[in-house]
């Protein structure tokens, strides 16, 4: 069968959103950019990087979560109508959403149709402005039916997040210490220079903002719980609601040779998983144990990765039930560069950068095989597995 | 007639007064520049008013709106002055009591200072002429003092000292800017040390303070006595002074006993105020300090909070021994401390209880509170009356001063009134005190009366040593219902309401039941109100709806409903919500406009009727709310409908498929869910939330706001059609589930109690349009319906009734524990009794035929019903 390679990783800047709710006068800092013009600029520099000819990407496919507004009518081919965009009327565009892990899900679309032989390249993209369109969207009705027979399916994403706290009795502090050591992973990441190759300046910002350099402990035990008044989750250990776009170029390992396309890494495997919604957070274990049996690999053979931190209690739950299930996840594997505590967690743009960061970890690190894995609102785990095709012995 | 304008204002120190003032302004519309000589105070005080919530802490909430806090330019004396005053209208002086000081500030405000403009001083102790001495002779024609009250929000009087130089229209422009922009009782004082109401207001604390010290009273018991049966504010003497903070005492009664002439009387009641110094010189200044001062919060170890007051007859003993001086006064660590016991309920009770029946009874009520109020008000009304003619020789305006300066219900010539002159005169000179000439001139009669039907009272000539009525002089413009109330007869009357003729062929609907509760007597006198205006419209025009009690109303009676409640009479119930709503939509659509007045609280039913009018005139302190939700029933009388009815028209309405049906929806019920959020805090933020549309008015004077509405009606009265009702396109069944679900989350955070879930089904029941969906458009009579039903299966549910009783009981909403046995939303809701209504047919008429039968037998029930409800009480 063909491979698809991930040939090229970039994104915006993640900044930190304001939801754009009655009497609220701050704004973040990217809220004066259209999703549109987040985006717009990273399928270019997926396009000036690479050096792809713009006519052989078949398609763009978009996540985006609450698809309307300036996020609606399909922006993902919109975005190929964009003035500035380098790609030509040819290409078309999809957009899905697959909640948080929407954008990981387009990357296994093209994936797929690669392998099927329907596509040579194809952009994949994620983007959310959660300042300009709240998370709940601007007429947000939902299902009679659905909620009297699952509530759980409309939680708030914190309670779920207490649900697991209580049920992996993972205590506050615990939950402080992961969230604190997520921002000085991204503080020295960082200060290495580390994101400077992945971030596309938009709207005059070039670097993520949501990196707190002066956390402590003591400062984040003073907080009050977010989500359930005697609950343990607070806004620091909460990822923060976050503007921001990513993007993928993924293509045949064919096409890539043959036009010089620099390899970061196979998509070697993809699996999505359901769970009980009130714990939706869990999401990446099954997904991942999936994952990993497709690939025809354990744990052990992974390297690096990858998983969303949406709450320190939801990753700490996920890394306690990994082990029970000898899947355990070491610590200097995890989250290397800092995760979504620290960086931010803008919905539709998730799923691109933790492909894209395992991709290029592979490349920096030469090691072999690399996760990335993520939990979905719902109820849901999306996970998938990365091969560097030339591992350093 | 005053013909200068004032649209921009310095206001030159950001203290409490300063920034309170300069806040008023900013409300009144007008473009402040606010300096200090500290360059951090000015954006500091404006962040400290944009904190405070005027229910919570009154003496911070300077801006009616967040929106007036931008109107405000800040800057420092030193860099700014010049840009602030070159072009400002009015500079107003708020810095410190020091005559060096603000000497120098008005020679540098000379300089840059436009000619014409005004120049004013804030200072309660300072004379005019020293001020003005050395500045040109255009300065000392536009200066004056003005003198606000804090905080200069809240507190209506504001004092107006002219001198000789002044010119004429510097007086008028500043009367009526300070009347109609600020919303202030302004009465025009001589230069003469303390004003009016600061020399009669020092007099009567610092008299209290050492009668009490020489009784050796409790301070409960002198607090309880000088509080509401004098009709003074509750907090009596000493809580109040910790309230405006203990320091005020040594620095204006030291400051009027260097500037009162020696024979004044108060030189002789004139001593150092070592009781008060030693309690400021340990730190003890009042209520925010973190030592209090005669009262204080003790936290004990435990956490809990224990209140202590001061020992007066052991700190008097000290006094008396001169112990005081070497201990407390000498700021000895500990010998405060040991003074403080925890304080209790006043010891007094006979003359405490006799304040309902008036001040006379409290004199005559035979016990040392008796006694003790005596003898302070004996020489306070006397005071009152010798200082004439020094400040004014008004004594209108000295009962205006200390009712609008100092709370008092009643000035000290209505007091006299009150007790009876002749009674005063024989008592006081029993006690061997000097009667002063105006007590004498006035003997034998009562102070107020009226001349020509209109509100009169006693012009003294001094020379002649005689007295006679004259008409009471007030500002145009100015109508007020209690003076039309004295001089006819209501054209409508009923136990609770009453409708009058205000001329012009305008009417006025006033509330008149305790605290202007709404009953089926209201609803009956409003029907034929509307019926009586309807068929004569030759004779009348239009209707102000409208009273000059402190609340316009609380609300529907719960006690009437509660009664139904008792013998299970639903149907009861049931009509008070039918009539109501179909009384008020009479209203809506009656031929005729109608203005809706409202001041202070407008709550429940109260606002109801406000949304039902065709506009509303507001006054400056309006709260207005839908509360129904505490007591676990939702709007009835077409609250949820006009409230939708206003976010649909704020928020976009949906149009075909335009628009979407949910937003209004959201809004309308967070505003009814959760009414402490969507209160308004006053009448300009009444339209932040809806309450008032956009082309409603505000009026700053609750006095103008009679002739206002009025003014409005008769705008609106040619040509008047009534509106078109309006249709709803709602969400339906997706609705109804996504405000579930919110009211869901805040249960599960602990934020929603379970019957708060309950409350919150029949509220989207209604908002959501039912089983509708977005392709149809509902009628508001089928809204109203809906609104009904809703409201009778709450009303059918123990817990509504239980938090109805509590309300009643405690005058508190009830919080319900949490359940023992937690529950899902969805087990609650399963638990919860439906029950369906009859659909009744619906009209937007006066109630006729039988249902206006009904709803007399009703109202003639009423009295009824409060009689069994005193008896079973």
């Amino acid at each position: 069968m063909k491979h698809a390679v991930i040939v090229g990783y970039a994104r915006t800047p993640f900044t930190r959103a304001v939801s754009p709710a009655p009497g609220q006068t701050k704004t973040g800092k990217l809220a004066h950019v259209t999703p549109m013009n987040m985006m717009v600029p990273v399928i270019n520099e997926l396009v000036d990087r690479t050096g792809i000819d713009p006519k052989d990407v078949e398609t763009v496919l978009t996540g985006c979560v609450n698809q309307e507004a300036e996020q609606g009518l399909n922006i993902a081919r919109l975005a190929i109508l964009h003035r500035d965009c380098k790609l030509t009327n040819s290409t078309g565009g999809v957009t899905v959403d697959r909640f948080c892990g929407s954008s990981m899900h387009v990357i296994a679309d093209a994936k797929n149709a690669i392998q099927a032989g329907e596509a040579e390249a194809i952009i994949c993209t994620g983007v959310q402005s959660m300042s300009r369109v709240p998370m709940t969207g601007w007429n947000p009705l939902i299902d009679k039916e659905v909620y009297e027979s699952h509530p759980a399916g409309f939680l708030n994403m914190g309670v779920t997040a207490e649900n697991l706290a209580r049920k992996y009795s993972v205590s506050r502090k615990e939950q402080e210490e992961f969230a604190l050591k997520s921002h000085q992973k991204a503080a020295a990441a960082q200060d290495a220079g580390n994101y400077k190759e992945e971030i596309v300046p938009v709207g005059g910002v070039s670097e993520d903002d949501g990196v707190r350099r002066d956390a402590s402990a003591e400062q984040m035990a003073g907080l009050k719980p977010a989500f359930e008044k005697s609950g343990s989750v607070t806004a620091a250990t909460s990822s923060p609601i976050t503007d921001g776009a990513s993007g993928v170029l993924v293509t045949s390992e064919d096409y890539a040779k043959t036009n010089n396309l620099p390899v970061m890494a196979r998509i070697k495997s993809f699996a999505g998983s359901g769970c009980a919604p009130e714990i939706m957070g869990i999401g990446p274990v099954e997904a991942s144990k999936k994952a990993l049996e497709r690939a025809g690999i354990t744990m052990k053979d992974v390297d690096i990765v990858e998983l969303n931190e949406a709450f320190a209690a939801q990753s700490i739950s996920v890394l306690k039930e990994m082990e029970a299930q000898g899947m355990k996840i070491e610590e200097h594997k995890l989250n290397i560069d800092g995760g979504a505590i620290a960086l931010g967690h803008p919905l539709g743009a998730s799923g691109a950068r933790l492909v894209g960061k395992a991709a290029s970890l592979l490349q920096r690190t030469g090691k072999r095989y690399a996760l990335a894995t993520m939990c979905i609102g719902g109820g849901q785990g999306v996970a998938m597995v990365l091969e560097n095709p030339n591992p350093k012995p | 007639m005053a013909n200068r304008e004032i649209k921009k204002v310095a206001v030159l120190g950001a203290g409490a007064m300063g920034s309170g003032i300069a806040a008023q302004l900013a409300n009144a519309g007008v473009e402040v520049y606010m300096l200090d000589k500290n360059p951090d105070a000015p954006k500091a005080a404006i962040a400290r008013m944009l904190k405070a919530n005027p229910a919570a802490d009154a003496m911070n909430a300077g801006f009616m709106s967040p929106a007036n806090a931008k109107r405000i330019k800040t800057g420092n004396t030193d860099d700014n002055l010049e840009e602030a005053v070159k072009d400002a209208d009015w500079i107003v002086e708020v810095i410190v009591e020091d005559l060096g000081l603000k000497q120098k500030l008005f020679a540098e405000v000379e300089k840059y200072r436009k000619p014409g403009s005004i120049v004013s001083s804030n200072t309660s102790t300072i004379p005019l002429h020293d001020m003005a001495q050395g500045r040109s002779d255009d300065f000392k024609k536009n200066f004056i003092i003005t003198h606000f009250f804090n905080p200069p929000r809240f507190m209506r009087l504001l004092e107006i000292v002219s001198g000789p130089a002044t010119d004429k229209d510097v007086t008028e422009t500043m009367k009526e800017f300070c009347d109609v922009r600020l919303g202030k009782n302004v009465i025009v004082s001589n230069d003469t040390p303390g004003f009016i109401a600061n020399r009669i207001g020092t007099y009567l604390l610092f008299r209290a303070i050492t009668e009490a010290t020489n009784r050796k009273m409790n301070i409960e018991d002198v607090d309880a006595v000088m509080g509401r049966p004098m009709g003074f504010p509750k907090d009596g003497i000493f809580g109040l002074l910790d309230l405006v903070g203990i320091g005020i005492v040594p620095h204006v009664t030291k400051s009027l006993h260097g500037t009162l002439p020696p024979d004044d009387g108060f030189q002789k009641i004139f001593e150092e105020p070592k009781l008060v110094e030693g309690l400021l010189a340990n730190g003890h200044w009042g209520r925010n300090a973190p030592n209090g001062g005669f009262y204080r919060m003790k936290r004990n170890a435990d956490g809990s909070k224990q209140k202590l007051v001061l020992d007066l007859p052991k700190a008097a003993a000290l006094l008396q021994s001169g112990e005081w001086d070497k201990t407390v006064g000498a700021k000895a660590p500990g010998a405060l401390e040991a003074l403080y016991r925890p304080a209790g309920k006043a010891g007094i009770k006979k003359s405490v209880e006799a304040g309902k029946k008036g001040l006379r009874a409290v004199f005559d009520a035979g016990d040392a509170g008796a006694d003790y109020a005596w003898s302070v008000m004996r020489d306070t009304l006397i005071y009152a009356a010798s200082v004439m003619p020094g400040p004014t020789d008004s004594i209108a305006d000295i009962d205006a001063g200390m009712r609008d300066g100092y709370n008092w219900k009643y000035g000290p010539f209505e007091m006299l009134d009150k007790i009876g002159l002749d009674y005063f005169i024989r008592r006081a000179q029993m006690d061997g005190i000097e009667i002063p000439p105006v007590l004498k001139m006035a003997e034998g009669r009562k102070f107020y009366s009226r001349v020509n039907g209109r509100p009169a009272a006693l012009k003294f000539d001094f020379a002649a040593n005689k007295a006679e009525y004259a008409v009471i002089p007030r500002p145009a413009g100015i109508i007020s219902l209690a003076d039309i109330k004295r001089g006819s007869k209501p054209v409508l009357h009923g136990q609770s309401a009453s409708l009058w003729d205000i001329g012009d062929g305008v009417v006025c609907f006033e509330f008149h039941s305790k605290m202007n509760s709404l009953d089926p007597s209201v609803m009956k006198v409003l029907n034929d109100s509307i019926k009586l205006v309807s068929a004569n419209p030759d004779k009348y025009k239009a209707m102000v709806v409208y009273n000059e009690d402190s609340n316009f109303s609380v609300g529907a009676n719960l006690a009437f409903a509660q009664l139904a409640l008792k013998f299970n009479k639903m149907s009861v119930i049931e009509n008070i919500i039918y009539t109501g709503q179909r009384v008020y939509q009479a209203l809506r659509y009656a031929p005729f406009p109608v203005v809706g007045a409202p001041n202070g609280m407008a709550l429940g039913g109260g606002c109801e009727i406000l949304l039902h009018c065709d506009a509303i005139q507001a006054g400056a302190e309006t709260y207005m709310g839908l509360v129904e939700s505490g007591v676990g029933i939702i709007p009835g009388w077409g609250g949820c409908v006009r409230y939708l009815e206003r976010a649909q028209d704020t928020q976009g309405k949906p149009k075909g498929l335009k628009n979407g049906t949910f937003p209004p929806v959201q809004t309308a019920f967070g505003a009814i869910l959760a009414p402490m959020m969507a209160m308004s805090t006053s009448g300009q933020d009444a339209k932040n939330k809806l309450w008032l549309r956009p082309t409603d008015g505000v009026t700053m004077n609750k006095d103008r706001l009679l002739g206002d509405a009025k003014a409005k009606a008769l705008s609106l009265a040619p040509g008047y059609k009534p509106p078109e009702p309006p249709t709803f396109r709602l969400p339906g069944a997706s609705g109804k589930a996504s405000l579930q679900m919110a009211v869901d989350d805040f249960y599960t955070k602990g934020d929603a109690t379970w019957h708060d879930v309950v409350v919150g089904d029949a509220l989207s029941e209604v908002l959501s349009g039912g089983g509708t969906n977005p392709g149809i458009e509902l009628t508001e009579a089928e809204m109203l319906q809906m609104e009904r039903e809703a409201f009778m299966s709450l009303v059918h549910t123990k817990q509504t009734q239980a938090r109805i009783g509590h309300m009643l009981k405690t005058g508190k909403p009830l919080r319900e524990e949490p359940l023992k046995e937690s529950k899902t939303p969805a087990q609650i809701r399963e638990t919860r009794d439906h029950i369906t209504l009859p659909v009744k047919p619906y009209d937007a008429k006066p109630l006729s035929g039988r249902d206006a039968r009904r709803l007399k037998l009703m109202a003639g029930a009423t009295w009824g019903f409060y009689k069994v409800l005193g008896f079973m009480k």
